[in-house]
């Protein structure tokens, strides 16, 4: 061919060589799209929505704080759910202003009042120190975190030697009583929000310690690309020489 | 044993400042990592100056004398960018399964590339992209407008990187960002300057091995230290995956620790890894959108079809894809590493907000790997931006002085003023860039998606319709040039008018 001959037609090859490229392109192309959209398609056909643990403990205790006749176990119940959404890398600034504000309140709740006023005196104190210390290995730092956590995971619920108890201590604000309106009417949707996820069995099959569908999107598709260029790399070669078609060179 | 060769790294000299003792991660000038880039730049513009480009067809298409390893080490390293070595697991580490709609896109854009463009673009024999367009429809009009495409798309790319090199030098230095670009920005354009394409290509190779090492050796550090398969950090961190999504208490991993003291420990967060996530704000029909855009804009970035003239055939175009295919995606089976311990060690509240384009930075120093690797993996940042960036300097100065000086403007122009117009070209450019990159549009990668879809609408449809169909004419092109363009500036818009209104993207 010509170095400048642009008269070619992918859908009707003029030499054995074209016809049996386009071929292998076709196939190639058919396996290269159902590999990537074929799967994410299936993925999402086969999902569900289904709540974490924690938004099934949440839900009917709210239900009950909000019909007035929530226990103890019900203001628990709540604040722990909502400290675990807290702990969320994804959580936005304002989601997480307002769980704040609803586990100080849930705190307030099932902590004794005498003591609420101490415990408020601790959490102030905490923020003083954050504002100042230039190591969180601070000690006077840690030694408040510690006696926040020693007072108030116990009257969650929530051991000591927790994750959820580190969290809290970081995650409480200093006026423990008060619940705004407006947070109040954000905390159901926010928790439902970051607690609900998309899963099916592709999800929740493990394959070499992955969740199935992520080793096949983050390194399965990436072996099959390379896989496929090697094949068409390979097939091109054998084909040329099976037909001494030559390539034009500079 | 373990804790022994812990220790054991621990001992390697210390040049740089320990991150565990501040509350923040950033700081001031931090000698170690300045030395280590240093060096690396250093061996850049010795490499470049030993390679120079001595006529225009070195400077545009490296003495097509590359070897097809070579060449696929060079397309690895051009393809590489900050966005990939930076921008990857930030998109990651922000919206989990999501994230992985531009892994996907991004490589499986290869196999479009291979089997539709590489050895056919090879075999016209063109030294631009636009002049294929140029000479194939026949119109000096398209050529020019062509010209205009490459480099808009270099300039939309090349910004990404800028902001990328502007991070590490910030973090590096200690020096405000803008201050960063300009410094970053100003010895990139000395760099390609002073070699232009044949320089870049030898150094692309020394690039990519700087690449791949330096963010490959945290990696096993990482897994390693963190009781994951570190053999091959890349199947091994599936467990960090799984890990995240069920959450790991305090007593699982007893006695790891972040570098501020915090335990290895995560809340449940299954939304790290479901798809299209409720919470991450991403829904299905991006997923797919945005791979499918990456996939066909890939194929139609001019700066990475032009590395298809470098080679001296059209089988080694082929093979070239393949390699170079498979040497980005040793860097893309990695970045996810990045994003899932990243994500448990700064899921902490007291660790605060973290640039998502440093993740990969903060996930090493987080980690407590000696400062002087995670100097080495920022040293690896800036190498990524460089060679991605002096490639697109050399294909926008390319449209500038070939496709619009000489073939339009003045075509008796002498050799020597050809390369005058090409840097001056490389300077105006580099000047416009910088400029854009201090206004801070977005995530890199998100930026360098930018020129993927102007790459998609516009340049990939003119060279598919005009390789495959003899149909395909002048007034079909300049129609499908205006609808591209036209939807190309409707995404524009929304990006700057998103981020104008504060809005997420």
């Amino acid at each position: 061919m010509e170095k400048n001959d642009y008269r070619i037609s992918f859908f009707k090859p003029t030499t054995q060589q074209a016809r049996k490229n386009r071929n292998l392109i076709i196939k190639l192309f058919v396996v290269w799209a159902v590999a990537i959209f074929g799967f994410q398609i299936l993925l999402r056909i086969v999902e569900k929505p289904v709540p974490e643990e924690a938004l099934i403990t949440f839900s009917p205790a709210w239900e009950n704080i909000e019909m007035g006749n929530a226990s103890h176990s019900d203001y628990q119940a709540i604040a722990q759910s909502m400290i675990q959404v807290m702990g969320k890398i994804t959580i936005k600034p304002d989601d997480y202003a307002a769980l704040k504000d609803g586990t100080g309140w849930a705190l307030s709740k099932v902590y004794p009042e005498d003591e609420l006023p101490d415990l408020e005196q601790d959490v102030r104190h905490l923020h003083e120190l954050r504002g100042q210390i230039t190591s969180l290995q601070d000690k006077e730092y840690l030694e408040t975190k510690e006696l926040i956590i020693s007072k108030a995971a116990p009257a969650l619920g929530i051991g000591e030697g927790t994750l959820l108890a580190q969290l809290l201590a970081i995650g409480l604000d200093d006026n423990l009583q008060l619940l705004a309106e407006e947070n109040k009417e954000k905390i159901p949707r926010i928790m439902s929000l970051y607690l609900t996820h998309n899963r099916s069995f592709l999800t929740d099959t493990v394959f070499l310690g992955f969740p199935f569908h992520y080793f096949y999107s983050a390194v399965f598709l990436l072996v099959f690309f390379v896989g496929l260029c090697w094949i068409y790399c390979y097939r091109t070669d054998k084909l040329h020489a099976k037909l001494n078609f030559l390539e034009q060179i500079d | 044993m373990k804790k022994l060769s812990i220790f054991v790294l621990s001992l390697i000299p210390l040049v740089a400042n320990a991150s565990n003792d501040v509350t923040q991660l950033e700081g001031s000038f931090k000698v170690g990592p300045a030395i280590i880039l240093i060096f690396i730049l250093s061996l850049f513009i010795l490499v470049g100056l030993l390679f120079r480009a001595k006529d225009t067809t070195d400077y545009y298409a490296a003495g097509r004398g590359i070897s097809r390893v070579g060449s696929g080490m060079a397309i690895a390293s051009n393809w590489m960018s900050a966005a990939s070595f930076l921008g990857m697991a930030a998109l990651m580490y922000g919206t989990g399964y999501h994230g992985l709609s531009y892994v996907v896109g991004w490589t499986g854009g290869y196999v479009l590339l291979l089997i539709l463009m590489a050895g056919q673009i090879r075999r016209y024999g063109k030294y631009t992209a636009a002049d294929f367009i140029g000479d194939r429809y026949y119109s000096k009009t398209l050529r020019t407008i062509g010209a205009v495409i490459a480099i808009l798309i270099s300039i939309a790319y090349a910004v990404g990187q800028f902001g990328g090199i502007g991070l590490m030098f910030k973090w590096v230095m200690g020096i405000e960002y803008n201050l960063a670009v300009i410094i970053g920005g100003s010895v990139v354009l000395a760099y390609t300057l002073i070699s232009g394409m044949l320089g870049v290509t030898k150094n692309m190779q020394i690039q990519y091995v700087i690449i791949i090492s330096s963010f490959m050796i945290p990696l096993f550090l990482l897994t390693f230290k963190f009781d994951y398969f570190w053999l091959l950090p890349q199947i091994g961190y599936g467990s960090a995956v799984q890990d995240i999504v069920e959450g790991i208490q305090i007593s699982e991993k007893s006695g790891l620790m972040n570098s501020l003291g915090h335990h290895f420990a995560i809340v449940p967060s299954p939304e790290y890894a479901m798809p299209w996530d409720p919470s991450a704000g991403q829904t299905f029909f991006q997923w797919m959108a945005i791979a499918f855009s990456l996939m066909i804009g890939t194929a139609g970035l001019p700066h990475v079809i032009q590395r298809f003239y470098v080679v001296p055939k059209a089988r080694d175009a082929r093979w070239s894809v393949v390699w170079g295919l498979f040497f980005i995606c040793l860097l893309y089976w990695s970045a996810p590493v990045y994003s899932a311990l990243g994500t448990i060690l700064s899921s902490n509240p007291e660790v605060g907000t973290l640039s998502p384009d440093a993740i990969v930075v903060y996930t090493a120093q987080l980690g407590d790997i000696n400062p002087l690797i995670v100097g080495l993996l920022a040293a690896g940042g800036v190498s990524a931006a460089f060679s991605t960036t002096s490639g697109l300097l050399v294909a926008g100065s390319s449209a500038f002085a070939h496709d619009l000086y000489v073939k339009v403007i003045n075509p008796m122009a002498r050799p020597k003023t050809q390369m005058l117009v090409a840097r001056l070209g490389t300077l105006l450019m580099a000047v416009i860039i910088t400029i854009i990159a201090m206004v801070d549009l977005a995530l890199i990668a998100q930026l360098v998606a930018i020129a993927f879809s102007m790459a998609g609408c516009t340049i990939f449809p003119l060279f598919l319709l005009g390789i495959w169909w003899s149909g395909s004419n002048r007034a079909g092109a300049k129609a499908g040039l205006i609808v591209g363009g036209i939807v190309t500036l409707i995404s524009l818009t929304y990006l700057v008018g998103a981020r104008g209104l504060g809005v997420a993207i």
